[in-house]
């Protein structure tokens, strides 16, 4: 067997009867068996050798000589080598103008402003390029930004799914914990300890225990009734399936049925895993320890104070319904004034087909109650509204979050599922780690815990520089995010589907780098953008085109289209109109009749739009994330739907996206607003692109003008449409 | 018109290049670039009709005179320990309630068909109606994703999307997936969503009207005549910046993009364009005459885009605000019959437009719901959701009509024989469209991700078509 190479391995060739010899004696193997075959000698054939190098710890590799330049940034001693071996030459520095946009959009999801720019071109200092990278990473902006990639991995949405749709209204609170963990560097193995464990590893932090609210934010089916078992089940392999994905890079969701066909990982370790999150339940946090009391207290009266106040309203509207009822009932025809007076279980079939078939008419609005209220009925109605309204004067959100805690010490028992069925109980199982990745079991807590502390024993196995998994994982997904794809191809698979990644050594050193620098996700960025290898053109050599056509090699930059919320953000923030206000409760944009359709419910509650309309204009991070309904236009762009982890999304192309940002009301908008703000053309170039156009781009952009003022009447109906055509260019919607 | 006759009218040579290797089919370029199926298969289209909220199965394809014979007693304990029910509170006090329709024998086949479904009931000939079908999710939600997605939770591929991923499309200046609804479902977009495969995939919302896809039409004040000059200056702008960036197959892409957007903007109001249908025809559907005007209407609809090469077309009817299969919780009587007339004359209509038009073999028509509905009965007049056996049809796609498949026991309760599922539904779909359900495989998270998962054994296109 030639590990790689299927075809010209003879184990391959026997079971797919290729050659004279044909294996197995007797009937062959099917289709999908061969298959698994070639995939597995193809993938190098891992195992053979009982190793597989992401479950190895990674070993600090010497930085490559590099005597072309000896001071060069490591990263570079790295990508150079393999550049040279493979006998391509890098693509030349990109220009300032393409490099601060690229580092503006890369790290706060924003293009630069005029300001930015021009600093930059005017700043000849060796040290101009590091001042660049450090003035983006001081923004707020950033952590909206890798916020919202982190919340694309955790997969979070503002409601629970399904149905009804609930919301699952504190998860807003982790979204923000998310972006301060992201503007406050905070070191990732401190991130990442919070979200699994910050209930047992930092009881008395209730920051640190929000994090925890990673595990309430994902769909839930708590409101299906009837079925509770299954929806337990299903929360639990939720959180093990997204624990290891998010921080291991491992998918065990198949070991959940089956021992993993291609990874060492039995299920006997799937259930040891889930059984870490056996006891977990839904815990409250409260951010402010009194306030969140005395919210409790409030609310709990209000609640009573709404039930008395109902029945006061239902006794005076009684007074009143069955006269209402008793005219409409006389207006109708006999028959149907017999079949709704006859009591219910005296209807005939013909009567009860008659109620049925006419269900409005004898129903009472409110409305026709309120006009013929007497005097004194109508100042008690006044009255309850007025007690109505002070109910709810300065009620907001509580100062609370949703976060895990434990049942307590003793947690139930888990089982492993015998083919992933819960109801087929096999062997029981002690909670503990994979195998793969050294194994271990977590010991009984000590007799006066107040949890299982099995949490907390799986943060700190996870969080820490000798899990092979770990830095890896997190340092390759940083790098995705930088040069459009990670060292290691799958971020959130490194078993052997995921591949070898093409700098192993590099991905080594840089895990290891990262550990060495505290975890320091803003040193890691900094440490990246300053390679050469960031700074390239986006435009490859003929010959790196030929040899390298997936840039592998990383002879220069890939080139990416905006993220549907860059898109937007972008959008707003060139027209002067983007509202930089800070989290809290998601905002609910104004969306036409249209874009609306096919919404689970009623708009009026399944919809309720923001009433400050400035509002609607703040970064696309704080619009609210309905998981049965994403806004067309996040989903035409490849938007997340919050349903699963999501460690990449999709780059696609389709005429349905040029539609929706031709045409859609939020583009013509952000046209007729930067339209009345630039004077001419030269102004809108500043605007969208940060640059002033060349001479044939101004000859043409004045004979589209001449010509659309023509047709629309007016100048700023021709710039609107100027605008319109500019945010709609490639140069607006990608990324060099 | 064909893709060829349709590039050369292009007459100003905008994008043309890019245009044609999009339309040709280089796959990097185009993921909708039409391909042909593995496997030999009549099938090239289909119709997917989803009557959402649930169809009692045994009022319209499963006659049960048992059911009708024990009217008003109790299931035995034994039997009633098998299902769960939703508003029903104890299975085992409930009534057995027989069927208030008559069956009637179709076409000259004979299948029973009840007295809800009399057009649909003369087609029999053309329809193999499958009664083995079960589900294990008895809400709404749930069982639609299931059905749908081959998964319970939101946020997989649904069957339309991996139709659409295996096989491209036919005509590229319309949606290869166009999913028409009432409105709002009880499980939403995710239905017909493209889950992890690229949005490109997803169900395209068609509504009634001049402007049947969102953001189709023009903003408000822009003409034709404006709307050209604006991509005109689009294109002239991206060129000018391609010549610094050549070789970008991605670019050219967008670029191709826009020119399609603006082709599908005549083309889609042309599809959706019924004005020039004979009366004959119009009536066929029932256009124009009260009830079954909507549907008909979504149901020429239908034809018109299989005639015009789009692959997947769903149609759903009843909504979660207004009209629908669900209300005979508590009103069967009253909706059943409501429900089932917007759509048995169009549907019929449909079968016979098809086949009259030589369109019915290399179309696959498919009935079905998420679940029937309780043999049991809910309060006076209802029934409860019904998972555990309950019917669906096919016609068309190289199937043989006039048989019935599967069976459930002689109260409805349980499917007994043939027993298939959502995944071996959704199998035999993919195989009468020429694709093996296990070779269609999309790589995400590290496992080569199915539509059927690790299921789908019960496949039984080989049955349908002998």
């Amino acid at each position: 067997m030639i590990p790689g190479k299927a075809k010209d391995s003879l184990l391959y060739q026997a079971v797919a009867h290729l050659g004279a010899l044909k294996m197995p004696p007797g009937p062959a193997l099917t289709v999908e068996e061969v298959q698994a075959i070639k995939d597995w000698i193809d993938g190098g054939a891992p195992w053979s050798s009982g190793k597989w190098w992401a479950f190895e710890k990674p070993v600090r590799p010497t930085v490559p000589a590099n005597a072309a330049n000896p001071a060069a940034n490591p990263i570079d001693a790295f990508v150079d080598q393999k550049l040279r071996s493979a006998g391509l030459a890098p693509a030349p520095e990109a220009d300032r103008l393409t490099l601060i946009r690229r580092a503006s959009y890369d790290l706060l999801g924003l293009p630069p402003t005029k300001e930015q720019i021009d600093q930059f071109l005017s700043d000849k200092a060796p040290a101009a390029w590091e001042r660049v990278i450090d003035a983006l990473l001081a923004s707020p902006r950033y952590g909206e930004k890798w916020g919202r990639h982190w919340l694309d991995l955790a997969r979070y949405g503002d409601t629970a799914g399904f149905e009804q749709d609930p919301y699952l209204l504190l998860a807003w609170r982790y979204r923000d914990y998310v972006v301060k963990s992201f503007n406050d560097d905070k070191p990732y193995d401190r991130f990442a300890k919070e979200q699994i464990a910050g209930d047992e590893l930092y009881p008395g932090d209730p920051e640190a225990r929000t994090g925890t609210g990673f595990y309430r934010v994902g769909t839930n089916r708590d409101m299906l009734f009837k079925v509770e078992d299954v929806n337990l089940v299903e929360k639990r392999t939720d959180m093990v399936d997204t624990t290891a994905a998010v921080f291991l890079g491992m998918t065990v969701g198949c070991a959940r049925c089956h021992d993993h066909k291609f990874d060492p990982i039995p299920q006997r370790d799937f259930y040891r895993m889930q059984a870490i999150f056996q006891p977990a339940v839904s815990g409250q946090v409260f951010l402010d320890y009194n306030p969140a009391r005395f919210y409790g207290v409030a609310e709990n009266s209000r609640t009573f104070k709404l039930w008395q106040i109902s029945t006061e309203i239902a006794n005076i509207n009684h007074k009143y319904q069955g006269q209402l009822k008793e005219k409409k009932l006389a207006a109708l025809s006999p028959e149907l004034q017999a079949a709704f007076r006859a009591p219910e279980e005296k209807r005939t079939p013909d009567q009860l087909r008659l109620v049925s078939e006419n269900p409005n008419v004898v129903k009472i609005a409110q409305t026709e109650i309120d006009a013929i209220l007497s005097q004194a009925d109508q100042e008690r109605m006044a009255a309850i509204s007025k007690r109505l309204l002070q109910t709810f004067t300065g009620y907001g959100p509580p100062p609370i979050s949703d976060g895990i805690t434990d049942v307590g010490r003793e947690s139930p028992k888990t089982f492993v599922a015998i083919r992933g069925n819960p109801e087929a109980f096999g062997e029981e199982v002690r909670p503990g780690f994979p195998a793969a990745l050294g194994g271990g079991d977590i010991p009984e807590p000590p007799p006066h815990a107040a949890s299982t502390l099995r949490r907390k024993a799986l943060a700190e196995w996870m969080a820490r520089a000798e899990n092979p998994l770990f830095g890896r994982v997190m340092v390759n997904r940083i790098w995705q995010f930088h040069f459009g794809a990670g060292l290691a191809k799958s971020p959130s698979d490194f078993g052997i589907r995921g591949g070898n990644p093409t700098h192993p050594e590099l991905l080594d050193w840089l895990a290891t780098e990262f550990a060495a620098k505290g975890w320091s996700m803003k040193a890691m960025h900094k440490l990246m953008m300053t390679s050469a290898a960031y700074q390239r053109s986006a435009n490859p050599s003929d010959a790196a085109q030929a040899k390298d056509p997936a840039n592998e090699l990383l002879s220069h930059m890939s080139r990416r289209r905006l993220e549907a919320e860059e898109i937007r953000d972008a959008s707003l923030l060139v027209t002067g109109e983007l509202n930089l206000k800070m989290g809290g409760v998601p905002v609910v944009p104004l969306l036409s009749k249209e874009e609306m359709f096919g919404m689970i419910g009623n708009p009026t509650s399944a919809w309720m739009v923001t009433a400050d309309a400035a509002e609607h204009k703040r970064r696309s991070i704080y619009l609210i994330a309905r998981r049965t309904f994403q806004q067309p236009m996040a989903q035409a762009f490849d938007g997340p739907d919050g349903v699963l982890t999501c460690s990449r999304r999709n780059e696609s192309t389709t005429a349905p996206q040029s539609l929706a940002l031709l045409n859609s009301g939020f583009t013509m908008d952000r046209a007729k607003a930067l339209g009345v703000l630039v004077k001419d053309s030269a102004a809108a170039w500043e605007r969208v692109y940060g640059r002033p156009p060349s001479p044939e781009e101004m000859s043409a952009a004045d004979r589209f003008l001449a010509k659309q003022q023509g047709l629309l009447g007016s100048r700023e109906a021709a710039m609107a449409q100027l605008v319109r055509g500019l945010m709609n260019t490639n140069e607006f919607l990608y990324v060099d | 018109m064909t893709r060829r006759e349709l590039l050369a009218r292009t007459s100003n040579g905008f994008g043309l290049a890019a245009l044609a290797g999009m339309l040709q089919g280089a796959e990097s370029v185009n993921p909708l670039a039409s391909k042909v199926a593995p496997l030999p298969a009549k099938a090239k289209s289909v119709i997917f009709l989803f009557m959402h909220g649930g169809v009692s199965h045994v009022d319209t394809f499963d006659p049960k005179p048992q059911l009708t014979k024990y009217n008003g007693k109790n299931l035995s304990a034994e039997l009633a320990k098998t299902i769960k029910t939703s508003f029903i509170h104890d299975p085992s006090k409930a009534i057995l309630r027989g069927s208030p329709w008559e069956f009637r024998p179709g076409g000259t086949c004979g299948t029973p068909v009840s007295d809800l479904f009399p057009h649909v009931r003369t087609m029999m000939d053309d329809i193999a109606v499958v009664r083995g079908c079960y589900s294990d999710q008895f809400d709404h939600a749930p069982a639609i994703y299931l059905r749908s997605t081959g998964f319970q939770l939101p946020g997989r591929p649904s069957l339309g999307s991996w139709v659409t991923y295996g096989l491209g499309t036919e005509n590229q200046n319309l949606p290869a997936f166009v999913v028409m609804s009432d409105g709002s479902t009880k499980s939403g977009p995710p239905a017909y969503g493209a889950g992890f495969l690229p949005a490109v995939y997803q169900g395209t919302v068609f509504r009634s009207g001049e402007s049947p896809i969102l953001y189709l039409k023009n903003p408000d004040g822009v003409t034709g005549e404006v709307q050209r000059g604006t991509l005109d200056f689009i294109n002239t702008l991206d060129r000018m910046q391609e010549r610094t960036r050549p070789n970008d197959s991605t670019l050219d892409a967008r670029i191709a993009s826009y020119e399609l957007a603006w082709r599908m903007q005549s083309a889609a109001p042309e599809a959706v364009d019924m004005s020039k249908e004979t009366e004959a025809t119009r009536k066929l559907y029932g256009i124009g005459a009260g009830v079954t005007d909507d549907f008909g209407r979504k149901c020429l609809l239908a034809r018109r885009l299989v005639e015009r090469g789009v692959r997947f077309i769903e149609l759903i009817s009843g909504t979660n605000v207004g009209a629908d299969w669900d209300e005979a919780h508590t009103d069967l009587t009253g909706s059943h019959p409501r429900m089932a007339a917007k759509s048995d004359l169009p549907i019929a209509g449909l079968l016979k437009d098809l086949k009259s038009r030589g369109l019915l073999d290399s179309t696959l028509v498919v009935w079905n719901s998420e679940f029937g509905r309780t043999p049991l009965s809910q309060g006076d007049n209802g029934r409860d959701h019904h998972p555990y056996g309950f019917s669906m049809w096919m016609a068309g796609g190289g199937i043989k009509g006039g048989k019935v498949m599967g069976a459930t026991d002689e109260f409805g309760v349980q499917a007994t024989e043939m027993r298939v599922d959502a995944h071996d539904v959704n199998a035999t779909i993919l195989r009468l469209l020429g694709m093996e359900h296990k070779q269609l495989t999309y790589l995400y998270q590290g496992r080569d991700m199915r539509l059927t998962d690790v299921k789908g054994e019960g496949e039984f296109a080989a049955r349908l078509l002998a």
